[in-house]
């Protein structure tokens, strides 16, 4: 019941959590972030999902920032580049 | 050296780190393989506009982010269809309170990723995305979160990255919550 109150007089949550990813990318209008801060203020779901966002995001920003550890053998390089080589001709 | 040696030793030495780039772009060897051949072939009748300006790994890397969205282009070529069913209700309430759970960190944020059981946790997670979402994801971060561009490249609208971005973290947030934080 609280929550159809909620999304009644302000956003619905399923749009709240699409403006977090505009506000995370510094992308939003001051409107939109005017009406987050409202909503969040009432609405402890998102609340908590925007407290895990953060820290999501900061763990994703180290992680997928970089390449993992992508595991290639020699060998498979190797045929790659005899591959390559015939290919493109320049033996 | 003419441009023959050049490339051949650009091909000795710089095919791993490629792969690996495009190996950890699109999760599919045979795929990553095909874009790094492509790199080479582009590289080879480009050859003349490489000026030495940069490093010759900087010059194919950008090639390879290139062919990567030229490829990602051609598989998919309507922009995307995201739905947020799963979480939220004809109203746009969330389903369900599993989202209030606490995250106890017994050991500080910052140390989760030098725990191994959680990265692996964590990769499964991420393993798990529709491989569109994935792309998206790594080449946002990749490039450190140029929205612009990178819907840009990748021909969607901003509103669909957002969309995609949005979708595969309520997908990522749930999955840590089951298989690693209800856990420990």
């Amino acid at each position: 019941m609280l929550k159809k109150l909620i999304h009644m007089i302000f956003l619905p949550c399923s749009e709240v959590t699409l403006l977090m990813e505009k506000r995370n990318a510094e992308n939003i209008s001051s409107t939109e972030n005017w009406k987050l801060s409202l909503h969040l203020k009432i609405c402890k779901w998102c609340r908590a999902y925007k407290q895990k966002l953060e820290i999501l995001d900061d763990i994703l920003k180290r992680k997928l920032s970089q390449e993992e550890k992508v595991e290639i053998d020699n060998s498979e390089i190797q045929e790659f580049k005899e591959k390559v080589f015939k290919k493109i001709d320049i033996q | 050296m003419t441009k023959n040696e050049t490339l051949k030793d650009w091909i000795e030495e710089y095919s791993e780190p490629l792969l690996r780039r495009a190996v950890y772009l699109l999760s599919d060897k045979t795929e990553a393989e095909d874009v790094v051949q492509e790199v080479f072939i582009s590289a080879f009748s480009s050859y003349d506009s490489f000026e030495g300006k940069s490093k010759p790994l900087t010059w194919l890397m950008t090639i390879l982010n290139r062919k990567v969205a030229d490829f990602y282009r051609k598989k998919y070529k309507s922009e995307p269809q995201i739905k947020l069913d799963h979480f939220f209700d004809e109203t746009g309430s969330w389903k369900n309170d599993d989202v209030l759970n606490d995250w106890d960190f017994s050991n500080k944020e910052t140390e989760l990723l030098d725990d191994q059981d959680f990265n692996k946790t964590l990769e499964d997670c991420i393993e798990d995305l529709p491989s569109r979402w994935k792309i998206t994801m790594k080449m946002y971060y990749l490039e450190e979160k140029k929205a612009a561009e990178v819907s840009q490249e990748l021909s969607i609208s901003t509103t669909n990255l957002w969309k995609i971005l949005q979708r595969s973290r309520m997908q990522l947030r749930e999955c840590l919550e089951f298989n690693w934080f209800a856990k420990s």
